[in-house]
């Protein structure tokens, strides 16, 4: 079997899926055709007074039935076709579809007149569309194949070796026969038919090449970042082996495993132990981070996003209680769906977005937690009346380590790391993040702000 | 009073480990790489090991704990990671892991300590 697969393109999914997809959409561009040939038939018969013979009658009726029948075959076969680069393919099938098509137009063209109809036009569209899909060699040898029966077709009609039919009323004085004019119009026929194959062509391979191109950078790109992962989790875990040494003897001299310490001391040793545990947390999330963006593909397990949520409050309680912040909890879904995706990754976000809500709210604090149906998904929002985000951050706050202005200069410790982590985990889920602020909560001094998370079901 | 080994690379933690431990009146023995710590426990039959998951090569720690259970060493295993809370690899008690325990780098000494009375006082009991 002869292989019509472009090299590169044997083993690329994308490749096989574009052509599937075009088979199928020339299989329906052909049902249009039917209805338009009988749409041809009709009108003509009727609008322009153009008189069909009873034999053309006949052919053309059958020309449009073979057609129909012809298509629904291929409907019917596509079904079955397996993508196997060496054996009949999606691309042979393209070829016996051009093949099929090319003779019914023959056809069509020999029974509307030859060279008189303007019918043998189509055949310069087929010849593109058959460029861009098939290999040079074979639609070269399509388009003389179609130059040459052409041409035999009309020498034919005009030594009067196979009949001429031609449309009454079409032209006033037959042409088949005037060997001036069938020379010319074949000459420029078979030219324009070569032409448009050959540059048709060329376009289609410049395209492909390009195409490749873009593949392959884009492969690169992909490496390139990895590489850049792999290198910033690797020198991260470097900085955090020495910051755990430190932290661990901190912790010995503080819990008191060498004896009691100078109280001005101790408070300063205390100092030290909080910030060099902030460094921890920064290496922690960007760690957090990297392997998250090195992760191909999530765990795709059925998931109760309540049962998360509830398990993240439960963890929480304490600190609500500790910040005597109220907390309301709605669930205002009729339908509880599931949604497919990474528990102990959803967690960590849910747990972020919660603790971020507490910690930035100051007094007199509320928190809302609204489960809503969407289309094709689950909504969850986060509402606070804590400190807020200016309104000149909002568009950054979801970029690695951007810390919002006014937590900066209240004071708050973090990493900015956080909302950065909600993000990429959301959008493994093919969800989305909003955020909204001044939130519906909002009171004097008080703008607070509101996280709104959409998951999709599939 | 417990023999413990304590299999870490870094000269630091095996130190502070040792401190904390001692303050409680077990007797530690310290190896910063897999072979020494085999030949220690080999030799010392200790109650407890523990064991850091990455030493001079990722997992080298898991490696080690395969060794000694495939060589009937049934002491119970601690292990330090520093990955155990990271995205990607969530090590469970369900994953075929023969550890016993997990502590999180950086070690916090009382939560070191709760651990490893928790290990010995189960390992009394059976």
């Amino acid at each position: 079997m002869i292989s019509l697969v472009p090299s590169w393109a044997v083993y690329n999914e994308e490749f096989w899926e574009t052509i599937k997809h075009r088979n199928l959409w020339f299989i329906k561009l052909r049902y249009g055709a039917v209805l338009m040939l009988f749409a041809f038939i009709v009108s003509s018969e009727f609008l322009l007074g153009i008189g069909f013979t009873q034999t053309q009658l006949v052919a053309l009726t059958l020309i449009n039935c073979s057609i129909l029948v012809y298509n629904g075959i291929l409907q019917w076969l596509r079904v079955y076709l397996k993508c196997e680069p060496f054996k009949f393919n999606p691309l042979h099938f393209s070829l016996v579809q051009m093949v099929l098509d090319l003779s019914a137009l023959m056809l069509l063209v020999y029974f509307t007149g030859g060279i008189e109809t303007p019918l043998f036009m189509l055949f310069v569209f087929h010849m593109i569309i058959g460029s861009l899909i098939l290999p040079g060699t074979v639609i070269y040898t399509i388009a003389i194949s179609v130059v040459f029966i052409f041409f035999g077709m009309v020498l034919g009609e005009y030594h009067n070796l196979i009949s001429h039919h031609a449309v009454a009323g079409l032209l006033q004085t037959p042409l088949y026969n005037n060997f001036k004019f069938i020379v010319t119009y074949s000459i420029v026929f078979g030219f324009v038919i070569l032409m448009s194959v050959v540059l048709a062509n060329k376009i289609a391979n410049q395209l492909y090449l390009m195409e490749q191109k873009l593949v392959e950078s884009l492969e690169q790109l992909n490496a390139a970042e990895v590489e850049k992962q792999n290198y910033v989790i690797g020198v991260v875990h470097e900085i955090k082996t020495p910051l755990s040494a430190v932290n661990s003897y901190l912790d010995v001299i503080l819990q008191g495993f060498l004896g009691p310490v100078n109280e001005k001391i101790l408070a300063k040793l205390q100092r030290v132990r909080a910030r060099s545990a902030e460094a921890i947390q920064l290496t922690n999330d960007v760690l957090k981070v990297s392997k998250l963006r090195l992760l191909d593909e999530i765990k795709k397990e059925e998931i109760k996003v309540r049962d998360i949520l509830s398990s993240v409050l439960k963890k929480q309680r304490a600190n609500f209680d500790r910040k005597k912040v109220k907390l309301h909890f709605k669930d205002n879904r009729k339908i509880r769906s599931k949604i497919l995706g990474d528990k102990l990754l959803l967690e960590i976000a849910f747990s972020n977005l919660v603790s971020n809500a507490l910690k930035y709210i100051e007094d007199e604090g509320v928190i809302e937690i609204i489960l809503d149906e969407k289309e094709k998904g689950i909504q969850l929002e986060v509402c606070d009346n804590g400190i807020g985000i200016p309104e000149k951050d909002i568009e950054k706050i979801f970029d690695d380590f951007y810390r919002a202005s006014n937590i900066r200069s209240k004071g708050y410790e973090g990493t900015g790391m956080g909302l950065s982590i909600i993000k990429h985990i959301v959008e493994k889920h093919n969800g989305t993040i909003e955020v909204q602020s001044p939130s519906r909560l909002a009171s004097t001094n008080k703008p607070g702000a509101s996280f709104i998370v959409f998951l999709p079901l599939e | 009073m417990a023999k413990i080994i304590i299999i870490d690379d870094d000269p630091d933690i095996l130190d502070a480990c040792s401190l904390v431990l001692n303050s409680k009146g077990h007797e530690v023995f310290t190896a910063t790489n897999p072979e020494d710590g085999y030949r220690i426990v080999k030799n010392n039959l200790p109650d407890l090991i523990i064991l850091d998951v990455m030493m001079n090569e990722p997992d080298d720690g898991f490696f080690l704990a395969q060794k000694f259970r495939r060589n009937k060493i049934a002491v119970p295993i601690l292990m330090f990671s520093s990955v155990s809370q990271t995205v990607g690899m969530h090590f469970g008690i369900n994953e075929l892991v023969p550890v016993d325990d997990f502590v999180e780098k950086p070690i916090s000494p009382s939560l070191l300590v709760e651990k490893v009375e928790h290990l010995l006082r189960l390992r009394r009991e059976t």
